[in-house]
């Protein structure tokens, strides 16, 4: 403890929004009771401070929501969201799972953050988050209540995303009009975005359609210590301890980082090359201790020939996307929201709306000459 | 098919749903953060903070920081022994933690500035030592009441559902168009979709979810429509019938375990300290909830208390004195394990005839008031007297108890209109009997499912003062209670955690504890069913006791 920690908490002061800071570090102190040395975890007072939330079927600023037990056998409960048609502008009660009527409805199969260990589908933040992105895409969005480590190790929570999957692929009211197929997206955040890339994997060979990947500071790493780790250590909210310790409780005991869980392109990794891998949109803080690993999963993925967008935020920190406070969220939200409809009809028009919509005031003119340009 | 009246929604309804409004916070939110300064970015993240608190909050919680790198040794007991209260207040839950450190730690360098606004901030506010002020948790003074309602919406209808065949959807189709029929006063629609649903019901899966408690709705609207709104006939069984469906109720499930360790684990701990408890039980039933407490009052440090339980019950038909007899069999008990015990039995067809009188209560002792869904009961009014509720929660008052112990329903089955009720109803008794799935045992589950059915009955196709089963959710309670004089006692991570165990020693995986402002719920994979909470008496100097 030394002059340059007190340094270190003021420049992270600095880059975000003071609510912003104030949630993320109250999880990192939550988090520190929680993680026990010798790697158990205190799962009793994690529920008790988890802020949760329940599903509402009334229609809460034009997106409703009810919970699905998709799986008996392991309780695996999914919450789905579903926003308020033309046709539909009320939801009926008898009838949470209609078909959907678009010509295309993208299905957005959302995995939680949490390293593995914490949160679940109703904790608040992500409730909030799926609300947002059923908005944003006009989307309905499936949010998986994956069971967690160090309780359930890996491979749990991806058994629990690719049921999720198969139960998504084959509901019919889920269907677009179009082509009479569930148009789905993997998307997650931390852990969850490492989850929906795994899920993807598995689906490789099983004929279920993923049309894209959105990996949201994916959690990934490696036995090495790179650049950024070092750099960044205990600078911005997040430890490489911490980071050891949740890779700990997930992976099967007695292995390293560079199981291929961790390190998909690793040495234990497998290369993609000739796969059909869905395109994929990864967005990196660049104030995450663990961007390396991720710009070498993007690496990775270009090196394989598969289509992959990197948006790196330069000065994002870890969760800078749950609370909407900065510039990076809207970049962020901007991008998703293309990255999801840009495989469905779109006039010029509705391309033009949707760059519009963030902003506040716009130059018309100046837009259409970019456009058309 | 027009469900729900978007205008109790404030608005928010209104069908069109913008792209652009992913930065705006909820209407209900935004309402409540200009009256309240609430940061409402933090209260969709389910947490209360006030705008014009963040800064203070924001080093606070630097100070926890560097408190828990400094001593780790406090660290992991602030981990393992600390009992943590309310963590949606997160100012006085990192305050809390704060003062468990056992020196003020050393502060860190200033906040220089803030980000948003490019001010500096006063460094004093740093270098200054704050006194270092221990909290007593028990009774941790609380904002006012209008802050407990910042994070919960109004109007809120919770469903779980389970993968259906088609003919269960049918079913719920129908059930709905017969239940809004039956609102219309259209009975001779309603009769003809009874007769439909009658036929669907022998070819739909009855045995989870909604295809179960199905067929006992279709018996509540047929009651409804053939016999009237007073024929709650069905809540006509004697008071011994009542008694041995509640004994089966309480072993199918935990739903009354958790009511009971809960509101004992807080009456211990509101007793601490003190020599001569009174217990008031609304509802004695077979007592099941007493000998718990009376042994853990045995165990406690210096000794036990002496113990009075005064428990309210209805009249025995039959010349017996079942309460006298409940008494008895706890005052052996009581007397096995040395504690001083007197019993004494009021016995009352309903809670509004008690008279505080009754109860002989003596002012040296330390009152706990315990309603397990009986609270309820009272909000059926008569236009022509006072409510029920509120003179029954002023006498209440006037006891000045050390603890009122309130477990409830978590529904909202009191709503005038009928096919709301109906509607919340069918989606909360579905998902309670699927937990009743889990049940193996018999007669307790067969038993305990005519027991629901018997509220069911009663929600659906009673009306007025017959109709009894008055169920509001917490949100409500907590307006209620604290309009009428109370305060919250929080119950903190350690009932969380007892609760948690017990739950998973007694019953099987789906059911859930959860937090919410104070107070514990207890549910089926995700929707709460059932709500336990704690009040105090809010002091206001006149406390006068019943002559």
């Amino acid at each position: 403890m030394g002059r340059s920690k007190e340094v270190n908490l003021n420049e992270c002061k600095m880059v975000v929004p003071l609510n912003t800071w104030v949630l993320i570090s109250n999880f990192k102190l939550a988090y520190n009771l929680l993680r026990r040395p010798d790697g158990t975890f205190n799962r009793h007072l994690a529920e008790f401070l988890d802020r949760k939330v329940p599903a509402n079927a009334n229609l809460v600023d034009g997106v409703f929501s009810f919970d699905v037990l998709i799986d008996r056998g392991t309780s695996l409960l999914s919450r789905i969201y579903r926003p308020a048609t033309a046709e539909e502008p009320q939801p009926n009660i008898a009838e949470l799972e209609k078909p959907v009527t678009a010509e295309v409805v993208p299905v957005i199969i959302f995995f939680h953050g949490g390293s593995f260990a914490h949160s679940s589908a109703n904790s608040a933040i992500y409730d909030t988050l799926c609300r947002r992105l059923v908005r944003l895409c006009k989307a309905v969005v499936v949010s998986v209540n994956y069971r967690r480590a160090p309780e359930n190790r890996y491979p749990c929570a991806y058994d629990d995303g690719w049921t999720a999957l198969k139960w998504v692929n084959s509901r019919p009211w889920l269907q677009s009009q179009k082509d009479s197929k569930v148009h789905i997206y993997l998307a997650g955040d931390s852990s969850g975005g490492n989850i929906a890339h795994h899920v993807a994997l598995r689906a490789i060979e099983s004929g279920i359609d993923v049309l894209g990947n959105i990996l949201l500071n994916p959690m990934f790493g490696g036995q090495e210590r790179t650049e950024s780790e070092k750099r960044l250590d205990g600078k911005y909210f997040v430890t490489l301890r911490d980071r050891d310790w949740y890779w700990r409780a997930y992976l099967p005991e007695g292995e390293d980082r560079d199981h291929p869980a961790c390190n998909p392109f690793g040495p234990n990794g497998r290369s993609l090359e000739g796969i059909k891998f869905p395109k994929s949109l990864v967005v990196v803080a660049g104030l995450d201790l663990i961007q390396d690993w991720q710009l070498a999963y993007v690496e990775g993925l270009k090196k394989a020939g598969q289509e992959v967008k990197l948006l790196y935020m330069e000065q994002a920190t870890i969760g800078f996307y749950l609370l909407p406070s900065s510039n990076h969220f809207h970049t962020v939200t901007d991008e998703i929201s293309k990255f999801v409809s840009s495989d469905s009809i779109k006039t010029i028009g509705e391309r033009i709306m949707q760059c519009i919509g963030p902003l506040l005031c716009v130059d018309y003119v100046c837009l259409f000459k970019c456009f058309l340009g | 098919m027009v469900l729900y009246d978007s205008a109790t929604l404030g608005g928010s309804c209104s069908g069109s749903s913008s792209s652009s409004s992913s930065s705006k916070p909820p209407p209900l939110q935004q309402r409540q953060q200009t009256q309240q300064d609430i940061d409402g970015l933090l209260a969709g993240a389910g947490y209360r903070v006030r705008s014009s608190e963040l800064r203070k909050v924001a080093q606070r919680l630097e100070r926890l920081e560097t408190a828990m790198v400094n001593s780790p040794a406090d660290l992991s007991q602030l981990a393992s022994d600390t009992i943590h209260y309310n963590p949606s207040d997160l100012a006085s839950w990192v305050d809390s933690l704060l003062s468990e450190f056992t020196q003020p730690p050393t502060c860190p360098s200033e906040f220089i500035m803030d980000p948003e606004t490019n001010q500096t901030v006063v460094s004093d506010a740093w270098t200054t030592a704050e006194p270092h002020m221990p909290q007593v948790h028990q009774n941790i003074s609380y904002q006012q009441q209008s802050l407990n309602n910042q994070l919960t919406v109004d109007n809120q209808l919770t469903v779980v559902t389970a993968m259906e065949e088609d003919s269960g959807i049918r079913l719920v189709h129908m059930l709905m168009t017969c239940a809004e029929c039956v609102q219309r006063g259209d009975f001779s629609l309603a009769t003809s979709c009874l007769e439909d649903m009658q036929g669907l019901l022998t070819r739909v899966n009855t045995v989870c979810g909604i295809g179960k408690v199905a067929g006992h709705f279709i018996d509540a609207l047929s009651r409804r429509i053939f016999q009237g709104i007073g024929g709650g006939s069905i809540n006509g069984g004697s008071a011994y019938e009542n008694e041995i469906l509640y004994h089966h109720f309480y072993e199918a499930c935990p739903y009354l375990k958790f009511a009971h360790f809960t509101a004992n684990q807080a009456i211990l701990e509101a007793f601490d300290g003190h020599d001569c408890v009174h217990v008031v039980d609304f509802n004695l039933m077979h007592g099941l909830q007493w000998p718990a407490l009376i042994q853990a009052l045995a165990l406690r440090p210096g000794g036990p208390p002496l113990l009075r339980l005064t428990g309210i019950g209805p009249p025995s038909p039959d010349g017996r004195d079942s309460l006298r007899e409940i008494g008895l069999r706890l005052a052996e008990l009581a007397r096995s394990v040395n504690v001083r015990f007197a019993f004494r039995g009021v016995a009352a067809s309903r809670l509004e005839d008690v008279k505080p009188w009754m109860l002989q209560v003596n002012p040296k002792e330390s009152v706990a008031v315990n309603s397990i869904m009986q609270l309820h009961r009272l909000l059926g009014s008569d236009l022509n007297r006072n409510s029920p509720i509120e003179t029954v929660l002023s006498w209440i008052r006037s006891l000045n108890p050390k603890i009122m112990t309130v477990v409830e329903q978590e529904a909202n089955h009191n709503q005038p209109g009928f096919l709301d009720r109906f509607t919340e109803a069918l989606h909360y008794y579905s998902t309670m009997f699927d937990s009743l799935e889990a049940c193996t045992v018999q007669p307790n589950k067969a038993l305990a499912e005519i027991y629901i059915q018997r509220e069911i009955a009663n929600v659906v196709s009673c009306e007025g003062s017959a109709r009894v089963e008055r169920h509001e959710p917490l949100s409500k309670w907590r307006t209620r209670l604290s309009g009428a004089g109370f305060r919250p006692l929080h119950l903190g991570s350690n009932a969380y955690k007892q609760a948690s165990m017990l739950l998973t020693l007694f019953s099987a995986e789906g059911y859930s504890v959860e937090e919410n402002d104070g107070c514990l719920t207890l549910g089926w994979h995700s929707r709460p069913l059932i709500a336990a909470s704690a009040w105090q008496a809010v002091s206001d100097g006149t406390a006068d006791f019943p002559a």
